[in-house]
């Protein structure tokens, strides 16, 4: 009953969201307001109407009704009750719908935020999104429904993937999604400013809070499933340059390239092309990340010719949005251009510049090792990976760039600066910087690359320290505060830019935990027989014996080891080895102490005669100050998302 | 004064950005890495001698020897028309077993056994590795059972 009721509305709410396509562009044509509250109207239904279908398939999980294909294929009896609510994700289909909700949801939002703000603006925005969210709901109805019945329902389910049923996992692909649909709003926008031919600053100042908050929401996505893949796959790395995590890295690495560019649009009205070229892109690859990833396209382009419909239409609407777009972006690109001219080298413009050049290479990197082998294998029949080592050879360079640009840009001025003052703002910095490679060198550091990393880390968090310090100082001088109050007004003062700065101290923690876990990863195998120790660096584990233990829907085997460490410290790991009932499929569980310098990892394999078993163990420094380093990339999100626009444009 | 700076600009722009395309371009081709049926690789001959390949297809039912108290294993991947004998040493994927699909990851020493750095499983719900789509298994299966006709 439910699933009915679902797909009814599911129906309905495609035919609504037709009409917020169709009637705003007649309601401009014939100059009629009431059409385009029709638009309106509409897709507060349509939000309402996917709530109520994502509802209607949460509640057939919850229901076991394993009569509806998605759910037998996703769920099972014994499913705890949280992984079957969160099944409503945990499969091509029904993400696909919870994409449309969102969508949905966002452009409900974005309608009632933006009405009478942005009266010229909203229609097209309106149009817009019905087509993305139309897009999304035919592919839901007709090419992958998860409304789909069984003539013979099993007595139970499949049940969801084992290595899915944990919390990582099930709140990474809401949180990426979140992210992808947020770029949604800030192209609407874009797109309609292009049409309107009223191409001001206006759309970026409205979106800017868009922008950033679906930026944090896939940077927390793609966090989450680094975490998944650190704590669930047992390979003691977090992140392989897979396909699937590429998809997703890549809307990252544009939409950041575009809200550092933005900037010089609103101080200098410099980049106006750029900043709509970039915009478009981000959503493009927003798309072209969930198709890739939820196509099946990445396994085989054969499992996408296999399913000529799908594959197809995907095709076929990323065309239409992509030469919509970029067609309307040339057709306007005359009246775009930028009368002001790049000054200076030591600018922050040209700042900015650079930094959009390295993350555009590095987004094409990614692209081009992404595509190459659905390329290579869709013109001949041979089948191409691309290694990490590609990756991780082009990606070192570019982040030792984008570091030295990160501590420039507190010392830089718009317009240029001037040489001798930028030459001694950057002694102490500079400073810093050669002591802290000084520093490692003497604590036995010898690889290049992690000195300069290191270097270069200190040389952009003194640049921003220094800035901080001094803005303080000023404070406590003119306005008499005390330290404390100085510093949370100076913060609050100007929060936006304050804001900024503690994303960069996050991305640094960052840094500094993958030159750690990267550089420094120390990896032992081996067989242990009850009774024997091991040591890995200054850890020794005791294996003291093996036990079973039992879960709702799993059985595992699972190690005792005694665990000693520096300064005394004592632990008990229990890395197992699970089966799930109802999918024949061992999984590792990794057992892992998060320390604050480092992290002992330790996996347990087979067993390798009646009395022995196999082991792995790392120990992986710094992983926690990744983990770590987002949090506060995330609060520095948050600061900056406080400062509202009145504030922008009046500071003007 | 203002060309100069312009110049210094664009010279700027090309000496780091055209060794990053540089960099990309030398790491892309050597960080290729194919992937052949047993039957392909042993075409090759010895024109992909020291070159780091990836084999798919099936573990022989039978052929998995464990070598008692150590991780070595020894197995052979077969595509049905022909086998090739795997050496690796270490801990195997969750779903490595007889029956099943495999990829195996390592230099290519032609007449030797194929020295494994690197089995591979499936991955998650929604991706698996080229290789180990069903279509690929199915492939390997059917060529299998044709040649026990």
């Amino acid at each position: 009953m439910w699933i009915e009721l679902a797909h009814f509305a599911t129906i309905i709410a495609l035919l609504l969201a037709l009409l917020q396509i169709a009637t705003p562009i007649i309601g401009v044509g014939i100059q009629r307001p009431v059409w385009i509250r029709v638009a309106r109207q509409s897709s507060y239904v349509v939000t309402l109407l996917l709530t109520l279908a994502s509802a209607g398939l949460v509640v057939s999980f919850l229901n076991h009704d394993f009569s509806v294909k998605y759910v037998a294929e996703h769920a099972s009896r014994s499913l705890p009750t949280f992984y079957l609510v969160t099944a409503l994700w945990g499969g091509h289909e029904g993400s696909l719908l919870f994409w449309a909700w969102l969508l949905s949801l966002f452009t409900t939002i974005a309608v009632w935020r933006h009405w009478s703000t942005h009266a010229s603006s909203i229609p097209w925005i309106l149009s817009v999104l019905g087509t993305v969210i139309s897009g999304f709901l035919i592919l839901v109805l007709f090419l992958s429904s998860p409304f789909e019945r069984l003539t013979n329902p099993p007595f139970d389910g499949r049940d969801l993937n084992p290595l899915l049923q944990d919390p990582g996992m099930v709140f990474h692909p809401p949180f990426l999604y979140i992210g992808y649909v947020g770029f949604a709003i800030p192209f609407a926008f874009a797109i309609a400013a292009l049409i309107n031919g009223r191409i001001t600053d206006e759309w970026i100042l409205a979106t800017r809070r868009w922008t950033l908050f679906s930026w944090a929401m896939l940077t927390t996505g793609i966090i989450f499933g680094a975490y998944w893949a650190y704590y669930e796959l047992g390979w003691g790395g977090y992140w392989a340059w897979d396909p699937v995590e590429n998809a997703s890295f890549m809307p990252w690495l544009i939409a950041t390239a575009f809200f550092h560019s933005v900037m010089v649009q609103e101080r200098r009205r410099m980049f106006k092309i750029w900043n709509l070229f970039l915009i478009i892109t981000t959503f493009a690859l927003s798309l072209l990340g969930t198709f890739l990833v939820r196509s099946g396209v990445l396994s085989s382009v054969h499992a996408f010719a296999s399913d000529p419909g799908r594959g197809v239409y995907i095709l076929i609407f990323m065309a239409i949005i992509l030469l919509f777009s970029f067609g309307l972006l040339v057709l306007r690109a005359d009246r775009l251009r930028t009368e002001v001219q790049l000054e200076s080298l030591f600018s922050l413009e040209a700042a900015f510049l650079f930094n959009n050049l390295f993350f555009i290479i590095a987004g094409l990197t990614v692209l081009l090792g992404t595509l190459y082998p659905l390329a290579v294998e869709t013109l001949s029949s041979a089948k191409v990976t691309v290694g990490a080592p590609y990756y991780n050879k082009v990606f070192v360079p570019i982040m030792l760039g984008v570091l030295i640009l990160m501590g420039l840009g507190p010392l830089l001025t718009w317009r240029g600066i001037n040489e001798s003052r930028l030459r001694s703002s950057l002694v102490k910095p500079l400073g810093v910087s050669v002591m802290g490679m000084a520093g490692c060198y003497l604590l036995g550091i010898v690889q290049p690359y992690a000195i300069i990393m290191v270097g270069l880390s200190f040389f952009a968090l003194t640049a921003h320290l220094t800035d901080l310090g001094r803005g303080i100082a000023r404070r406590m001088a003119n306005a008499k505060e005390g330290i404390l109050t100085a510093t949370v007004t100076l913060l609050t003062r100007n929060k936006r830019r304050y804001g900024g700065f503690v994303v960069h101290f996050g991305i640094l923690m960052m840094a500094a935990g993958f030159v750690g876990s990267g550089l420094f990863q120390e990896e032992k195998n081996l067989i242990m027989a009850p009774g024997d120790f091991t040591t890995i660096h200054h850890w020794r584990l005791t294996f003291e014996k093996i036990a079973t233990v039992k879960g709702s829907n799993w059985e595992a085997q699972e190690a005792i080891i005694r665990v000693e460490g520096p300064q005394g410290l004592t632990m008990t790991l229990h890395p197992q080895k699970r089966d799930y009932q109802n999918q024949q499929m061992p999984t590792t569980e990794a057992a892992i102490f998060s320390g604050f310098f480092e992290d002992l990892y330790v996996v347990l394999g087979d067993a390798v005669t009646d009395n022995t078993w196999a082991f792995r163990i790392y120990r992986n420094p710094l992983v926690s100050w990744i983990w770590g380093g987002s949090g506060v990339m995330a609060l520095g999100v948050f600061l900056s998302l406080l400062q509202g626009r009145r504030r922008e444009v009046s500071r003007q | 004064m203002q060309a100069n700076r312009r110049l210094f600009l664009i010279l700027t722009l090309l000496v780091v950005f055209g060794s990053l395309g540089a960099l990309i371009w030398t790491s892309f081709t050597g960080s290729l890495v194919y992937f052949h049926t047993p039957t392909e690789i042993l075409a090759t001959g010895t024109s992909k001698a020291g070159q780091k390949v990836r084999i798919g297809g099936m573990v022989q039912a039978g052929s998995l020897v464990k070598e008692a108290g150590t991780q070595k294993i020894r197995f052979i991947i077969s595509d049905g028309a022909n086998q090739l004998p795997v050496r690796y040493e270490g801990m195997t994927p969750d779903l490595f077993r007889e029956g099943q699909g495999v990829v195996a990851e390592g230099p290519w020493q032609p007449g030797q056994d194929f020295m494994a750095a690197t089995i591979l499983a499936k991955h998650s719900e929604d991706y698996i590795p080229v290789e180990m789509s069903a279509e690929g298994i199915a492939r390997s299966k059917e060529s299998m059972l044709r040649s026990l006709q």
